[in-house]
């Protein structure tokens, strides 16, 4: 039969009973976990003076969900400053702009880019305004070479019926005297 | 006017006219979630009194998750129908509500005088309510026993829409 050493087995089930203290004691993690949804960082964490630049940049790519039309960098509501300082935070842990825009995309959609991807259905966005400035200027270039084409058509040489020259002729010479 | 000037123009200007006119209608509200179909964002936080609830250990029975706040009339109008909800569907769905931009004493007091139909989790830094893409006050997120979210309705709820959507979500 085997002995219990009786200080090792008090000192054993103190250990333990620490343990759970400690375990429990353990202040718990409030809010959501968003790390979970994008990974781990892919770039280096930002700090100081380059840690604002850039999230005051990654801000501005942002709109604001309760605004109309301002960006998250931009906007003074309680849901756009605390987007803000999630994007201070992913920065300073060394998340990347695309990480981050894609973390807010997951839960608001494209609707949070205030420019949209260049493609699908979005190109319409990029490709009309090219479209109608190229058009326009394709309607000013003609009208500009219209007019000329009317003036080099007046200063052609004409023709004129031989039976009338005499006319023209006396036409002319009154003109003249 | 040339002729050929105004079809190029009606052909670059109705697009765009379309587009906006579509654009200037739609509430981004009504845009629908992409967390829909999805698993919901896992959070932890706490209650009024200090209570901490983790989404993750409320898996097993749809949970209900409510973005409110006493200064949207919305939820004032919705506040009786979750109620209602909360006591039919007892013990067989949690209801949470997440306080959204609102000051806790002031939902304290609101909770007191209109009753309760679930723990105000407190969304100190608004995280919760980023995480879930809300747009505003009232949003219901509707979350099936395995953690994905099934629906989402912006604005008050109607008794019959919670009816619906919690029996089918019961009985699948």
């Amino acid at each position: 039969m085997t002995t219990i050493n009786r200080p090792l087995l008090l000192f054993a089930l103190l250990l333990t009973a620490l343990g759970a203290i400690s375990a429990t004691a353990q202040p718990q993690a409030l809010g959501v976990e968003g790390q979970a949804l994008i990974g781990e960082p892919k770039g280096r964490p930002l700090s100081g003076e380059e840690l604002e630049r850039v999230t005051n940049e990654v801000s501005s790519l942002m709109r604001c969900p309760v605004c109309q039309g301002l960006s998250v960098a931009d906007s003074p509501t309680p849901s756009a400053v605390a987007m803000k300082e999630e994007v201070r935070q992913f920065l300073a842990a060394g998340y990347t702009e695309t990480q981050i825009l894609t973390y807010f995309e997951q839960s608001y959609g494209e609707f949070i880019r205030l420019e949209p991807k260049a493609k699908g259905f979005n190109l319409l966005v990029w490709i009309l305004p090219i479209a109608g400035l190229l058009a326009g200027l394709a309607l000013v270039m003609r009208r500009v070479k219209q007019p000329a084409a009317t003036e080099a058509q007046d200063d052609a040489p004409t023709t004129v019926d031989p039976d009338l020259e005499v006319y023209l002729e006396q036409v002319r010479r009154e003109v003249s005297s | 006017m040339n002729r050929t000037a105004l079809i190029v123009g009606v052909l670059v200007i109705t697009p765009l006219l379309i587009f906006l006119a579509l654009s200037f209608r739609s509430d981004p509200r009504d845009i629908e979630s992409p967390l829909i179909g999805k698993t919901a964002p896992l959070f932890t936080l706490q209650d009024l009194d200090g209570n901490v609830y983790s989404l993750e250990e409320l898996r097993g029975q749809p949970v209900v998750i409510n973005f409110w706040a006493t200064w949207c009339q919305p939820c004032i109008v919705e506040h009786p129908v979750l109620v209602a909800a909360s006591r039919r569907y007892e013990g067989r769905v949690t209801f949470l509500g997440v306080i959204y931009n609102d000051k806790p004493e002031l939902i304290r007091k609101f909770v007191r005088q209109m009753g309760a139909w679930g723990p105000s989790l407190i969304d100190e830094d608004v995280s919760v309510a980023i995480a879930y893409g809300v747009y505003g006050a009232p949003e219901t997120f509707f979350i099936d026993a395995t953690g994905t979210i099934v629906d989402k309705a912006t604005g008050a709820v109607s008794p019959q829409y919670l009816v619906n959507l919690l029996e089918g979500m019961l009985s699948s």
